[in-house]
């Protein structure tokens, strides 16, 4: 058995934009037959997904996308590449693998099978099973394996070497794939033992090209417009089923998040009317401006409501209500209601950073951002931006009366405590009460040394040769 | 499992009186020659070194090699509690979580047991090898401790000066300045009163006062003591811990290089 591994997924592919993505190159493992008390390269435990025919299934070694380092991919001729996002214990919460067989058959059917129902790990000691086998591995890193689609990894050699390269020249797909294998052995390898797999490529790199035909050969360029487009969809689905809450809780909600003002209650109640409209005004595909309009008509004239409502998105009266609507609160109190077309954008651009920063080469990102916020038919972040910016706004003016009134409690209240910051405040605090009972502990005439002027003298070490104590 | 039965219990006594003032917590490294131990100060210019072998023991028993890791003043406050006629037993488990320590009155029957709890120290070790050194001076223990008390009043350091001579010990302050000259003597009467000075090349080295007044603390170990000097290299301060026997306990101490005053 060439490595540790479970085939019970835990998470719906859909996940893996995670929290903790980086696919670190993972070593193929090996186990030996005998339990050493401690192996220099421990096993690696990996969920594997079912589909994958794991005979065949190869992990190997191809460029990442984003920053061009040979990272592990697991290759299954069936269904494709999967990546391994490696999901670790929070570092102050360490934490270990048991891994038991349940029994020893059990296991070495599911590696025949792969069939496997319950959550059992085989160590693959051909020795008793239960506890005798077990093994314990250290680190907690469990390498998920999600499907990846194989465009991200042709992208490398369609985008362009360095930014300020010219316009690209139109090639053929054997010499897109030169370039592509020149510094990826493993995939000139999959690909002379896969002949089909050229063909899933080029059908993929076609999707993100414009092409032409020369001849017999159709030619390839890469089209960042069709690049975009497969993005804004791959986001698209990915904000479709909601982020898990975690990713909720560190990028939408606190960004989203309103400072809490003490003051102006009596203005803002007329505000979050007239907001309402600003936000809403923005948005034109969507069924608020409707409800606005026929809401900013009801205010001014007292024409009949059913009517508007169904011509309102052409029709020229109920607009100008609502431009009016618009310039007047310019000056008012921001809102202290968040427009219920925010949360989704922002999710659906948190997606595309994330999958402009895992998949994408660095020189795309600035064609590609900057065709975002053009194109016209793509969803508009504009809102979104003007949105946040009012907030950032409205979170500076509160952190600066804040600063005024209580800056004792709330010393570190703006900057928002992640969990690295915590632990190292935690581990600095640890130290130093250790520091602190060291120096109570110590005795007067250890304190009375440190006072000793000890220049010109070198320490012993370099006196003595350093020796690893025994034990 | 570690047993030691220690006849004199003021030994360990003293060994820890000595180097508490100069190291806070220290690992006795226990395994079946003896019980070792070394630590530097905490600038690394100053290192203690004692070995009390098992022959100092009856019995000693030591299964696996141990490391007790335990703070000197912790050991201190129990040693208070040790007569210095009694006799002491080291013991702990394979592996510690305390060392326990059982003090015998030979007259009164009375057993008093202490447990001290262990720490894990990371400490650097230093490996030492033995040297020939260019002058070896030995000296009555308390001859050298009012040396470097007097010496000490009046300057940081003192530099040592080893001719055909004798032994010079010279310093110079803010006051003034003061030397202290031995010549080599031999007292049949008194053994312990013998100042031998062995020396192949001259020497000459300067060294802290503090750190020598504070190794002068275990002058109540030994009647003599042996200075071990060679240019440009640590200085060796050694008391035999019993007469006749190799354990020792060892001082040793960076000279002062370069710019002085």
């Amino acid at each position: 058995m060439p490595r540790t591994r479970s085939s019970k997924s835990t998470k719906p592919p859909s996940n893996e934009a995670n929290t903790t993505s980086d696919t670190t190159p993972s070593q193929s493992t090996s186990t030996s037959s005998a339990l050493p008390p401690s192996v220099a390269n421990p096993p690696k435990l990996f969920v594997l997904p079912k589909s994958a025919s794991h005979h065949r299934s190869r992990i190997v070694t191809l460029e990442n996308p984003a920053n061009g380092t040979p990272s592990r991919y697991l290759f299954c001729p069936d269904s494709g590449f999967y990546e391994f996002t490696r999901l670790a214990a929070p570092k102050r919460q360490p934490r270990s693998w048991l891994l038991t067989t349940e029994n020893e058959h059990n296991v070495q059917k599911n590696m025949k099978e792969e069939e496997e129902t319950g959550e059992d790990e085989g160590r693959g000691e051909r020795g008793d099973g239960g506890l005798g086998s077990a093994y314990i591995t250290r680190s907690p890193d469990l390498f998920v394996a999600t499907p990846i689609d194989t465009l991200f990894l042709l992208l490398p050699a369609l985008a362009p070497k360095s930014p300020k390269q010219a316009k690209q020249h139109f090639l053929s797909f054997d010499d897109h794939m030169d370039a592509l294998t020149s510094s990826n052995r493993h995939l000139r390898a999959l690909l002379a033992q896969h002949p089909f797999l050229r063909a899933k490529m080029e059908k993929r790199m076609a999707a993100c090209c414009d092409t032409v035909d020369a001849g017999e050969e159709p030619m390839y360029r890469l089209s960042t417009e069709k690049l975009l487009v497969i993005l804004v969809k791959k986001a698209e689905r990915i904000c479709k089923a909601g982020f898990p809450k975690s990713m909720e809780d560190q990028f939408v909600k606190p960004a989203l998040e309103m400072p809490v003002m003490s003051v102006r209650r009596e203005e803002t109640s007329i505000s979050i009317v007239s907001t309402t409209t600003t936000s809403a005004a923005d948005e034109q595909d969507t069924i608020a401006p409707i409800v606005v309009a026929e809401a900013a008509e009801s205010q001014s004239s007292t024409t009949t409501t059913t009517t508007t409502t169904t011509t309102t998105p052409t029709a020229t009266p109920s607009s100008d209500s609502q431009t009016t609507a618009l310039t007047t609160p310019e000056d008012d109190p921001p809102p202290l209601t968040t427009p219920p077309s925010i949360p989704p954008l922002l999710r659906l651009r948190t997606a595309i950073t994330y999958l402009l920063n895992a998949y994408i080469p660095l020189t795309l990102h600035t064609p590609l951002l900057a065709l975002l916020s053009s194109s016209p038919n793509l969803p508009s972040f504009t809102p979104l931006d003007t949105h946040l910016a009012t907030l950032s706004k409205l979170k500076a003016q509160a952190a600066a009366l804040r600063s005024i009134s209580d800056n004792m409690s709330r010393k570190r209240g703006y900057d928002d405590d992640d969990e690295e910051k915590m632990a190292e405040r935690e581990e600095k605090k640890r130290k130093r009460e250790e520091e602190e009972r060291r120096r109570k502990s110590e005795s007067r005439g250890v304190r009375q040394l440190k006072k000793v002027d000890t220049s010109g003298m070198k320490k012993l070490s370099a006196f003595f040769t350093k020796v690893p104590a025994k034990k | 499992m570690l047993e030691a039965r220690l006849e004199q219990a003021s030994i360990l006594k003293k060994v820890v009186e000595a180097i508490k003032d100069l190291v806070q917590d220290c690992n006795f490294d226990c395994n079946d020659s003896g019980i070792a131990l070394q630590a530097m100060d905490n600038s690394h210019v100053a290192l203690v070194s004692m070995l009390l072998r098992s022959d100092a023991f009856s019995p000693f028993r030591c299964d696996r090699n141990i490391a007790l890791g335990i703070n000197l003043g912790s050991l201190t406050k129990v040693l208070r509690a040790c007569q210095t006629d009694d006799i002491l037993t080291l013991k702990a488990e394979d592996a510690p979580d305390v060392v326990n320590l059982v003090f015998e009155n030979k007259e009164s029957d009375r057993i008093s047991e202490y447990d001290i709890k262990l720490m894990d120290i990371d400490q650097e070790h230093l490996g030492i090898p033995e040297t020939e050194y260019a002058a070896t001076v030995t000296m009555p223990a308390a001859e050298f401790q009012r040396i470097c008390r007097d010496l000490n009043a009046i300057s940081e350091s003192v530099s040592i000066e080893c001719t055909k001579e004798g032994v010079t010990f010279k310093c110079s302050g803010d006051i003034g300045s003061g030397s202290i000259q031995l010549r080599g003597h031999s007292d049949v009467e008194k053994p312990e009163n013998n100042v031998d000075i062995d020396l192949t090349e001259p020497v000459s080295l300067t060294f802290s006062l503090k750190y020598l007044v504070n190794f002068c603390k275990a002058s109540g170990l030994s009647a003599q003591v042996k200075l071990c000097l060679s240019n440009e290299v640590p200085l060796l301060v050694e008391y035999s811990l019993q007469d006749n026997s190799n354990s020792y306990l060892r001082f040793y101490l960076a000279p002062k290089i370069g710019d002085e005053e």
